[in-house]
């Protein structure tokens, strides 16, 4: 039987589920019998060839910080960002790759081979970042079939497993990130309205808060710094976690401190950690109120909200979100699982679609009745020199076709002119970002469309963009008078032109990541 | 006379006019000694010597006005302007005649000031039945016939203005036309003129034939026009005029905190250089040479503690400048500003003042601001100012206003370029911190029961 998977790729925690033979999620658990495994990669010093994935690489790290790696999605997508082990340096999707592969290869010890998988990234990642992770699927040996926003991956697993309907908030606060998403749910059926998140929004920030604490704490005491070495800091980057997790459940934590100048021991208070984390919290509240605004109404519009995310325990995030909505958000089964699971329905609603032969006869019957209307997660434009009204000057500006939130699948057209006389050539550059100026948006793709010679200024090209529900962009340039057409597809599984010398070097990748062996 | 003469061809010769110690002398109340030369041409030259001699600008304007006069008394003496009709005896009909009259055009529902342009008298052609057209320029005379002035179209591409109109077939070989009859009708907005104000215009026409392009008769006149609009020598004088009053401000601006440093000094010369010696390549040595002096003059006038009334200045811009060379200057202000890498509270208050006495938009100010000014520089941070915030804001209005700015830097903290990444986390800082002001205390519970009781 073909295994569809859905694959949680955390910040902090990892985890893969699969749909099992009547259509519902299942958790996978690893080969120590973890349900959630910790997005964490240490590289064995004995054996070069050896990665340690997991809590293994946690505990590790104590040991040898310089060889482990924690948090690679905050440097998704970052093209400069390098660890450099044993002379090689790892990219953040071929150490992402490492974790998907441990997870593949862990899901496979019982269910045999795993290759049709959907992942889920938050809602706010933009198109690198989602790339960099279907990228780094491949690189695992998976099929990545789609991906997923964890937002939406958790509220397709509640509405699969009780009633839910009405206007519903998804608050889903991760390890490393932070979206918030809202949606209309009726039975099985959901329609994406809107989302906002954040990149750099989660548990570990507030670790790094209390973090903080101790250090001036110590310093306090003894003028002294707590932490001289990577070896120390991981350790109390842990110790740091675990106050937090104990403040979600009593009121004070007490931990000892030993540290160079000496040993102390050190309260924090649930009241301390809350004023800590205070401003971070108060961006959340922005960012809810931003979704809440562009979907058009007051928060007492919500009938819902469903936490997601293993720092919805903390018990100031459930308190003010009561103070916000007016009644108590909904805790979900296992807030940590959900994405996972929700990750794994997403994949069989993507195989019914695209290889509807290969969903197995009991899967395809437990999936029928959800419906799915997802939206666009980010603006599409073009750069264009429109006429500033004020000035009467041309200004170089990004003009956005498809605007974010726009119900999937869709087709947006606007009409563009040419600049001069004679003019034979556009440089038509499809970008992604809601700015108006050119520099703080992304340019996804650049072409040059040739026109017909001496023709005056002001003929007009028609412009098209589509966005289909399988996350594949088409563009459609058109110079109306003489029929000229130029085509641009967009998905998140092809790279476009490359040179040699780039499929050499991601040959390289695949290589490096598949001659690891990871435990 | 030959001195009033020489004097505006001085004048119209050199394009920009501008002198330095003029400014001061009228803005700053101090007297510096220092001139500005703002064009490296001899005319300019001699004619800031002239001015320094005779003291003030308006002296010019005074002797320049005599001399328009007495051009005009001159040309409107000329026999060639003939606005009367063919029978009263004034018109020589064995000649070709014409004649401007303005008139109103209607075009698509829209009424437009035109040049009606008439004909009468005769016209030899080659044979029987040729096919001809009228070809028609406009010259301004007001400064005398020998010095005719193009009039030029007012498209995107300013061409010297010329129209070919067809006249269709000439029945004889000798053809009079008796009375007035309009040939063309010309669009006044489509035109423009040298310089605004009462003009002496020349209409040149000279009909030819189709068939070998010979010309077969040539006649002009003179009539007088009333432009209500700058002419392009007025526009270009302005500009020129602008520019130097951008380098004021500009040092104003260097000079806000009483410290002028040297990559604030540097930027503004290379500003000046670029921007008022045109062509640099054409400029000589000698010019560049005395731009160096004149700066270094306009240096130590600053670093003596002495300012300029900006005010006044800002003024005199709004006069002169169109919006968008308002944003030019306020863009190489900004510029200056950061130069040292640190922005001062007096730099900060005085470009906003500048903002809004150069009557540019708020909003769109800021956002310059916000790209050129990264927020670590300010050494006072004017949180209103940097958001956007003003004072007749609700506090609902304000939380939604710093919504936005929130949603627009957070779509920007994932940016590649650092310095974006980074100017974007400290933004998201400033607002959170800002917001905070702006909270509504009322839980949403008893929001509804607010609305229940209404």
């Amino acid at each position: 039987m073909t295994n569809i998977v859905g694959i949680d790729l955390g910040t902090t925690y990892s985890a893969l589920a699969i749909l099992n033979a009547i259509g519902r999620p299942e958790i996978i658990p690893s080969a120590d019998g973890e349900r959630l495994i910790p997005s964490a990669i240490f590289f064995d010093e004995e054996n070069p060839d050896v990665v340690r994935i997991g809590i293994e690489a946690v505990n590790s790290r104590h040991l040898n910080a310089q060889r482990s790696v924690r948090w690679i999605k905050r440097h998704m997508g970052d093209s400069q960002y390098r660890r450099t082990i044993d002379g090689k340096d790892w990219t953040p999707v071929e150490l992402s790759a490492l974790i998907l592969k441990k997870l593949k290869q862990d899901g496979a010890i019982e269910h045999g081979e795993i290759r049709d998988a959907v992942i889920s990234v938050p809602a706010h990642f933009d198109e690198v970042r989602r790339k960099a992770t279907m990228d780094a699927g491949t690189m695992a040996g998976l099929n990545v079939i789609g991906i997923v926003n964890e937002p939406v991956a958790a509220a397709l697993y509640y509405a699969t497993t009780r009633h839910v309907s009405g206007r519903i908030l998804v608050y889903d606060l991760g390890g490393g990130t932070f979206d918030v998403t809202i949606l209309d749910a009726k039975g099985h059926q959901m329609d994406i309205v809107c989302s906002q998140g954040d990149h750099a929004l989660g548990g570990v920030d507030f670790d790094r808060n209390v973090l903080e604490m101790l250090e001036e704490k110590y310093k306090e005491e003894f003028g002294a710094e707590l932490i001289d070495s990577d070896e120390d800091r991981a350790r109390y980057e842990d110790e740091a976690e675990d106050i937090k997790r104990t403040l979600s459940r009593r009121n004070v934590a007490k931990k000892m401190l030993y540290g160079p100048a000496g040993n102390m021991r050190v309260e924090i208070t649930r009241e301390m950690f809350e004023q800590a984390i205070n401003e971070r919290m108060e961006r959340a509240d922005i960012l809810i109120e931003v979704a809440l605004e562009q979907a058009g109404i007051e928060p007492s519009g919500i009938d819902k909200v469903l936490l997601v995310g293993g720092s919805t325990r903390i018990p100031l995030v459930q308190q003010r979100l009561e103070k916000m909505f007016g009644f108590a958000p909904e805790v979900a089964v296992n807030v940590d699982e959900c994405v996972a699971l929700g990750a794994a329905l997403q994949a069989g609603l993507t195989m019914l679609r695209e290889k509807p032969d290969d969903v197995p006869v009991g899967i395809a019957g437990g999936l029928k009745d959800i419906q799915l209307t997802d939206v666009c997660n980010h603006s599409y434009g073009t750069i264009c020199a429109p006429l500033d009204k004020e000035t009467g000057r041309r200004v170089i500006q990004n003009r956005i076709i498809l605007q974010k939130n726009t119900p999937l699948p869709c087709e947006v057209t606007q009409t563009f002119y040419t600049l001069t006389d004679n003019q034979d050539q556009i440089e038509v550059t499809v970008t992604q970002g809601e700015d108006t100026e050119v520099e703080y948006v992304n340019k996804i793709a650049t072409h040059k469309f040739k026109l017909p010679p001496d023709r005056p200024a002001g003929c007009p090209v028609r412009v098209t963009y589509s966005y289909d529900v399988n996350q594949r962009m088409h563009c459609t340039f058109e110079d109306v008078e003489s029929g000229r057409v130029l085509e641009v597809d967009l998905s998140l599984d092809q790279d476009g032109k490359v040179s040699d010398s780039d499929i050499k070097e991601k040959e390289e990748k695949i290589a490096a990541v598949g001659n690891s062996k990871v435990e | 006379m030959t001195v009033y003469l020489i004097l505006f061809s001085i004048i119209l010769a050199g394009s920009a006019v501008v002198i330095f110690s003029g400014v001061f002398d009228r803005f700053g109340g101090t007297t510096l000694p220092a001139r500005l030369l703002l064009k490296a041409s001899p005319y300019l030259s001699r004619l800031c010597e002239w001015v320094e001699r005779i003291g003030l600008k308006e002296s010019v304007e005074r002797q320049k006005s005599k001399l328009v006069d007495l051009v005009r008394d001159r040309m409107s003496n000329s026999t060639e302007s003939n606005e009367d009709s063919p029978s009263s005896g004034l018109v020589d009909m064995s000649l070709l005649n014409c004649r401007v009259q303005i008139s109103e055009l209607k075009e698509n529902n829209e009424s437009y000031d035109a040049f009606n342009v008439d004909i009468c008298g005769t016209i030899h052609a080659e044979k029987n039945g040729c096919q001809t057209f009228i070809t028609i320029s406009l010259n301004d005379v007001t400064d005398g016939s020998s010095a005719p002035v193009q009039t030029w179209t007012n498209e995107s591409s300013m061409s010297a203005f010329c129209r070919r109109v067809e006249l269709g077939r000439l029945p004889q070989e000798v053809t009079v036309l008796s009375d007035w009859r309009t040939v063309a009708q010309i669009r006044v907005d489509g035109l423009l003129f040298a310089r605004k104000g009462k003009r002496s215009v020349q209409l040149e026409a000279s009909i030819s034939s189709v068939d070998g392009n010979k010309e077969l008769s040539r006649t002009r006149c003179v009539f007088d026009y009333d432009n209500p609009a700058h002419g392009y020598q007025n526009l270009r004088e302005n500009a020129e005029r602008t520019k130097v009053l951008a380098v004021a401000l500009a040092f104003a601006v260097s000079a806000a905190d009483n410290e002028l440093c040297q990559s604030e000094i540097e930027l503004i010369e290379n500003w000046a250089r670029d921007n008022i010696l045109e062509n640099s390549d054409r400029a000589t040595e000698k010019d560049a040479r005395k731009l160096e002096k004149v700066f270094s003059r306009t240096v130590a006038f600053f670093r003596e503690g002495n300012k300029l009334d900006t005010c006044r200045i800002c003024e005199e811009i709004v006069e002169l400048a169109p919006v968008a060379q308002r944003y030019d200057i306020l863009d190489l202000c900004l510029y200056v500003a950061r130069a040292d890498g640190f922005v001062a509270a007096e730099e900060s208050a005085l470009l906003k003042d500048l903002a809004v006495r150069l009557e540019v938009d708020t909003e769109k100010f800021r956002l310059m601001m916000e790209k050129v000014l990264p927020l670590h520089m300010y050494e006072v941070k004017d949180v209103e100012a940097i958001l956007g915030l003003t004072s007749d804001m609700s506090n609902e209005k304000a939380r939604r206003h710093l919504n936005r700015e929130y949603s627009r830097w957070n779509a920007r903290v994932t940016n590649t370029d650092p310095g974006i990444q980074s100017q974007a986390d400290q933004m998201l800082k400033l607002i959170t911190e800002a917001r905070g002001q702006f909270t509504t205390e009322q839980p949403a519970g008893q929001e509804v029961e607010k609305i229940a009781a209404e």
